[in-house]
């Protein structure tokens, strides 16, 4: 029982972020919530292996995104294309203002940059994790993410047709 | 830090969050409140990013994803426990199986469950198969009064009466050997035939109490049955229960009864 009410608590203070976080990379209502709901059942099956509590929050993203390169990956070997994505690729993004493009614009824009760079850019947008954080959760060194951050957002602003002011991201020597 | 560095630096920084307590985020914000120009630069970043982090916040988390993923679970939970407690089961029901198995198997085949089994075919067969295997004699003598004193020493059938044609038969020893938790006689003897050199005796006399056998002769007129490869003569006389066996056939066991 009172492992129930853990998990139960655990899902009430995570669900929501992770569930964005989700959608950032999947960008399916249906594919979001198979992936938060695949995350946490790996959490209570898993989960008591994690000796460190502090890192519970790192270890359900990191986890998330795993599942989702490894379905991506299924995917990119059998491609499920649908009709309505099968015609033409996205429009190119008109250099308008930002808050013209929607959700779902802004996200499939972030679908287009190399994958290396999408998960960094969701989770610096979704302002839910530090940078140490993100570190943690794609595994990979503190410089990296802030390099691979310099380069996504720059290039995300550049598809949405925003103008970046400053150093080119490509530039930039972190 | 100059300009350029503050920008490169500021790139990074999140408004609203613990971004501004890094070192480096702090100085590039106070340079910022010095250079007019980042100050701009800033402004307008910030609302590039800021418009951009509104569109991520604007992704919708759907009404009763939580209570979803609280009562899969809980599903989930249940069918694992169901799949253990049936792991379980079908693991208790294989042991309980092979134990069945195992226990009928020991029932029908098993040597040691024969000896469970007192019956009279079952203590030829143990006595024709000690016969045969060879033995070890206790005692090596041909003295016939020896042998008895023997046997009486170790609480063994002594007092068994021989027929008058195995009375003159020569005697090489004898052993104690254990059935259904009794002692038999083996008594030997040498008919004459011609032997293996290893050999010492080739007719042997067990005698046994009567009533470690279920299925004992009545009387004392020899039942005569082939047990591996030797013909026995099993008859009862008193408490005794005599077997009598040799290689040959019944005109051979005959000769000596």
């Amino acid at each position: 029982m009172a492992n129930d009410v853990e998990f139960e608590n655990l899902v009430a203070q995570y669900y929501e972020p992770l569930y964005r976080f989700a959608f950032s990379l999947a960008r399916d209502e249906s594919d979001a919530c198979d992936l938060t709901q695949q995350t946490f059942c790996i959490w209570a099956a898993k989960g008591h292996q994690l000796r460190d509590a502090s890192k519970v929050k790192t270890w359900l993203f990191t986890t998330l995104h795993r599942e989702f390169l490894g379905i991506r990956r299924k995917q990119t070997r059998f491609p499920q294309v649908e009709l309505e994505e099968a015609a033409p690729e996205l429009p190119v993004v008109s250099p308008s203002a930002i808050s013209s493009h929607d959700t779902a614009q802004v996200l499939a824009t972030l679908a287009r940059l190399d994958e290396i760079y999408q998960a960094p850019v969701a989770l610096f947008y979704l302002q839910d994790c530090s940078y140490k954080e993100i570190a943690e959760i794609l595994q990979v060194p503190l410089g990296t993410v802030k390099s691979r951050l310099a380069r996504g957002i720059g290039r995300l602003q550049e598809m949405i047709g925003g103008e970046t002011e400053g150093p080119r991201p490509e530039q930039t020597r972190l | 830090m100059n300009v350029i560095e503050a920008k490169t630096i500021l790139l990074f920084y999140r408004p609203g969050t613990a971004d501004a307590d890094d070192p480096q985020i702090a100085g590039a914000l106070t340079l910022a409140k010095r250079e007019p120009e980042l100050a701009r630069w800033l402004e307008k970043h910030s609302a590039r990013q800021e418009a951009l982090r509104n569109k991520f916040r604007q992704i919708t988390v759907p009404a009763g994803l939580k209570e979803q993923i609280i009562s899969e679970q809980a599903v989930q939970a249940m069918t694992n426990y169901r799949r253990r407690r049936n792991t379980v089961f079908a693991a208790v029901a294989s042991m309980a199986a092979v134990a069945i198995l195992l226990f009928a198997l020991s029932s029908s085949w098993l040597p040691q469950r024969q000896n469970n089994d007192n019956t009279l075919a079952v203590y030829q067969n143990q006595m024709a198969g000690i016969a045969l295997r060879g033995y070890g004699m206790d005692l090596t003598t041909n003295d016939s009064e020896q042998i008895r004193a023997y046997l009486t020493h170790n609480k063994a059938p002594s007092d068994y009466a021989l027929p008058a044609a195995l009375q003159k038969t020569a005697v090489t020893g004898c052993a104690v050997v254990g059935w259904q938790n009794v002692k038999v006689s083996m008594i030997c003897f040498r008919t004459g035939r011609p032997m293996p050199p290893n050999q010492s005796s080739d007719l042997w006399l067990f005698v046994v109490d009567r009533a470690s056998l279920k299925d004992a002769p009545e009387n004392s007129q020899p039942r005569f049955a082939a047990v591996k490869g030797i013909i026995t003569a099993v008859w009862a006389q008193g408490d005794r229960v005599y077997l009598l066996g040799t290689e040959g056939d019944e005109s051979t066991i005959m000769k000596y009864l």
